[in-house]
């Protein structure tokens, strides 16, 4: 399904992906040459810790095992300068290039470089500045001739050769291996044709450069039947190239990804129409750092779109896929396909379901995915969230599923920990309760105050809020207020704080001097006790998250009241 | 030989988790999406299997809807050898994730093809060459199929197989696709209890049939293209032009 979907979405895009046996690689130094191939200097292209990019250079060979195998004119520093039988293959490589392309001035530079005129170009290399840098890097090295703006893999004709041989592989031609030619029906197209070997790196960050998404070590029990490294998933070469050619073009795109802790999500639609979403898709869950404003825009969009009913006519599928890197390995962590309206409208539940009423000093309207994740974080910083749970609450949002109940269990450990009840922990717990209560068709959390709802967390914590503030308005200038001292003992065993609670509330009343303010203050107080019958002994985890609520609800509204009062005033 | 035709049974078939894996990310396991024909004939085998007969399977049911979990499990990377002196687990661990299915049913029909006794395959003689007797092997090879094996009755393996499905009976504990997801099995006839596959239709794209075990120095993967319609997935036959070998 998954090598399907990118298959076809290979056959889409035909000319937009990088053209067959061509790659973009970052090449971080440049051995400078004369033509006759003595050195001139060892340059670095590194720019803020990477190096340039440079176009359509011939694709780099896939390696496995111990037998060295070098790229065309350009490779690590191991094949160029240091390994000696690693150079040699490299050289010969190079030597054994038809004459048309090998009497080139460019290729001719480089043999002499390393032969003729060795002891000026080879030799030289250790006395250059960049020497001992360049010497323990594990970027890739290429050449380029005094000069020349472009290196000398980017030469037309050394692009021509690349063309010619790429076109003899994919007809079934010999592999540099020169192993066996297996015909086998091919598991993504179906026909019979020639299987490939090995299939090519398709990485991500956090895994190697060489990590692929099918590939079988040999000798580590992966093989059956007998079959060695991919013979074991018959892919004929033609539709690896494909597969291949489409996964790394979206893995290395901006538009049709985005990075999630350690994973990489890729995402694609099946038909052109759906391309409007595909490009706003990445900008429901991560920042884009270019443009801040994007996520909110994009939101906008999405829910105007969905209200007007465009998104239905689009009958394509929607396939998202979240890779996660393991060593030289990239397993699946989830595939989900579907329709576009299906994500959209799951899309948009999500941030119905976060929707809650906030402070006015606070702009931002939706909250993205890393703002959620590190409001659950010690000191706010990501790293300190669980891997996996940033994956399951991706997956809650296409899924249209719960949310993880690690979810909630970290908030409000955070909460007691900081005994503090912030925007975005409050429309966590909102939107974990009000996706469990839909499930159990009960009445769901309300954006703002819901003077009608009668949950025992809820109104505790909403009485809770109303002593602050009464304590606030009496004691304006406390170094720990309640909250800080009872917030834990008040939201999990009520019955052990409240009644102290209470007498220090009546003590804080009567130290009133504005009257009227404190008749408007015993009125919500009184409102709030006559819900509450008893206090319980214990809150569970999901009334702790109404406690916490109903805190945040009631400390909001004062708020408004306080404005619309400076409004009038 | 009597006549004999071959009777459709079903099995409904139950677990908590699945993982019928990929051939193309067998490493890092990725499961199809539904139950492959060939881990379903496995479970078939696993209640009841002679050289007599085999297992053709004409039809899946999905009942439960297809939920996916994601696990990563401590296993190990080497092959067990009788030569060698053993593996010790704590060199070899490899950490390995996998996609698998969760809470499955199906429903899985299967003909029970009986096998004449000239088409069945030659078993091969486990014996060394100096321990066998030439006498017994000339008298053997050109003796005449006996009585016993002209009445034989196909009609018999239908009845074995019934009464040790319905008891629950089996040589194995059957699983889905993988060891360690056992799954539990109950003979159903299909007319009495009635069944709602869930009302899916996808295109599930090439799916394994089977492996073709013609030519034992090569075994091969076949391949079809799998349509779920309705929560029903049909099976083609293996000679038929569907199933790409």
């Amino acid at each position: 399904m998954i090598l399907q979907a990118l298959y076809d979405y290979a056959q889409r895009k035909g000319d937009a992906l990088p053209e067959d046996g061509f790659e973009d690689v970052e090449i971080k130094y440049l051995i400078k040459i004369r033509e006759d191939g003595s050195l001139i200097d060892l340059i670095s292209t590194i720019e803020d810790k990477k190096g340039h990019v440079y176009s359509k250079v011939p694709m780099r060979v896939a390696r496995s095992g111990k037998t060295p195998k070098a790229s065309l004119l350009l490779d690590n520093v191991g094949y160029i300068l240091l390994d000696d039988l690693k150079r040699e293959t490299f050289i010969n490589l190079i030597e054994n290039l038809p004459v048309e392309l090998k009497s080139t001035r460019e290729i001719q530079a480089v043999i002499a470089f390393y032969r003729t005129n060795k002891a000026n170009g080879f030799d030289k290399i250790s006395f250059c500045e960049l020497w001992e840098e360049c010497r323990k890097t594990t970027g890739y090295l290429s050449f380029i001739i005094d000069g020349e703006d472009e290196i000398v893999p980017q030469l037309a004709a050394v692009r021509e050769y690349q063309r010619n041989i790429t076109a003899a592989k994919t007809e079934g031609g010999e592999d540099n291996e020169s192993d066996e030619i297996i015909n086998s029906v091919c598991l993504i197209t179906g026909e019979k044709s020639v299987i490939s070997r090995i299939h090519s790196a398709t990485s991500i960050i956090g895994a190697k450069s060489n990590a692929k998404l099918v590939g079988f070590q040999k000798n580590s029990g992966y093989d059956s039947y007998g079959k060695e490294q991919s013979y074991n998933a018959p892919v004929s070469i033609k539709a690896e190239a494909a597969y291949t050619k489409a996964l790394n073009y979206l893995i290395k795109s901006k538009e049709n990804r985005f990075r999630l802790g350690e994973d990489t999500i890729v995402f694609w639609a099946e038909k052109k129409e759906a391309e409007a979403f595909e490009s706003s898709f990445s900008a429901f869950f991560a920042t884009d750092f270019d443009d801040p404003d994007r996520n909110v825009r994009e939101v906008k969009n999405l829910f105007s779109t969905i209200n007007t009913g465009k998104l239905e006519s689009i009958d394509s599928n929607f396939y998202v896929l979240c890779l996660s890197p393991n060593a030289a390995r990239i397993s699946v962590r989830f595939w989900e396909t579907g329709k576009v309206e299906t994500f959209a409208k799951r899309i948009k539940q999500h941030f119905d379901d976060f929707e809650i009423i906030r402070p006015s000093f606070d702009e931002k309207e939706y909250l993205t995915l890393y703002q959620i994740l590190s409001a659950m974080a010690l000191e706010h910083k990501i790293e300190n969230v669980a891997p996996n749970l940033t994956g399951f609450v991706t997956q809650s949002i296409l899924k249209g599923l719960p949310y993880p109940t690690t979810l909630q269990q970290q908030c409000i450990r955070r909460i007691r920990a900081e005994q503090n009840v912030t925007r975005e922990r409050a429309a966590i717990l909102k939107a974990y309760i009000n996706r469990l209560n839909r499930q159990k068709n009960i009445k769901e959390v309300s954006v703002a105050l819901d003077r009608t709802n009668t949950n025992k967390g809820y109104l505790l914590g909403r009485l809770f809020a109303a002593f602050e503030k009464v304590q606030q308005d009496t004691h304006p200038n406390l170094n720990a207020t309640i909250t800080d001292r009872f917030y834990g003992a008040a939201s999990t065993n009520p019955v052990t704080v409240f009644t102290q609670l209470m007498r220090l509330n009546r003590h804080h009343l009567s130290s009133y001097e504005n009257n009227g303010l404190k008749v408007i203050r015993e009125k919500e107080i009184g409102e709030i006790m006559n819900a509450i019958d008893s206090f319980p002994a214990h809150l569970d985890l999901n009334e702790q998250s109404y406690f916490a609520i109903g805190y945040y609800h009631e400390k909001q509204s004062f708020f408004e009241k306080s404005e619309k009062n400076e409004g009038v005033n | 030989m009597r006549e004999f035709f071959d009777k459709m049974f079903c099995l409904e078939v139950w677990g908590d988790y699945a993982c019928f894996t990929r051939p193309e990310m067998k490493v890092e396991r990725v499961s199809y999406d539904v139950i492959t024909p060939s881990a379903a004939r496995a479970i078939f085998e696993a209640i009841f299997w002679k050289p007599a007969f085999y297992w053709k399977i004409k039809k899946i049911e999905v009942l439960n809807p297809i939920k996916w979990m994601n696990l990563r499990r401590n296993e190990v990377g080497a092959v067990a050898n009788d030569k060698s002196s053993g593996i010790y687990i704590e060199d070899n661990r490899q950490q390995r994730a996998g996609l698998f299915l969760k809470d499955v049913k199906y429903r899985i029909y299967a003909d029970l093809v009986f096998i004449p006794p000239k088409q069945r395959k030659e078993t091969i003689n486990p014996l060394p060459e100096y321990l066998i007797d030439t006498e017994e092997k000339i008298d053997l090879t050109e003796r005449e199929l006996t009585d016993e094996h002209q009445n034989e009755n196909p009609a018999k393996y239908n009845a074995m197989f019934e009464r040790r499905a319905k008891k629950g009976q089996c040589f194995f504990q059957p699983y889905f696709g993988c060891r360690e997801f056992s799954c539990f099995f109950k003979l159903v006839d299909p007319e009495k209890e009635h069944s709602t596959p869930i009302p899916e239709t996808r295109d599930l794209g090439f799916m394994l049939y089977d492996m073709d075990y013609s030519n034992p120095d090569d075994i091969r993967p076949a391949f079809f293209r799998a349509k779920m319609e309705n929560g029903v997935i049909n099976v083609p036959d293996w000679e038929s032009e569907e199933v790409r070998k």
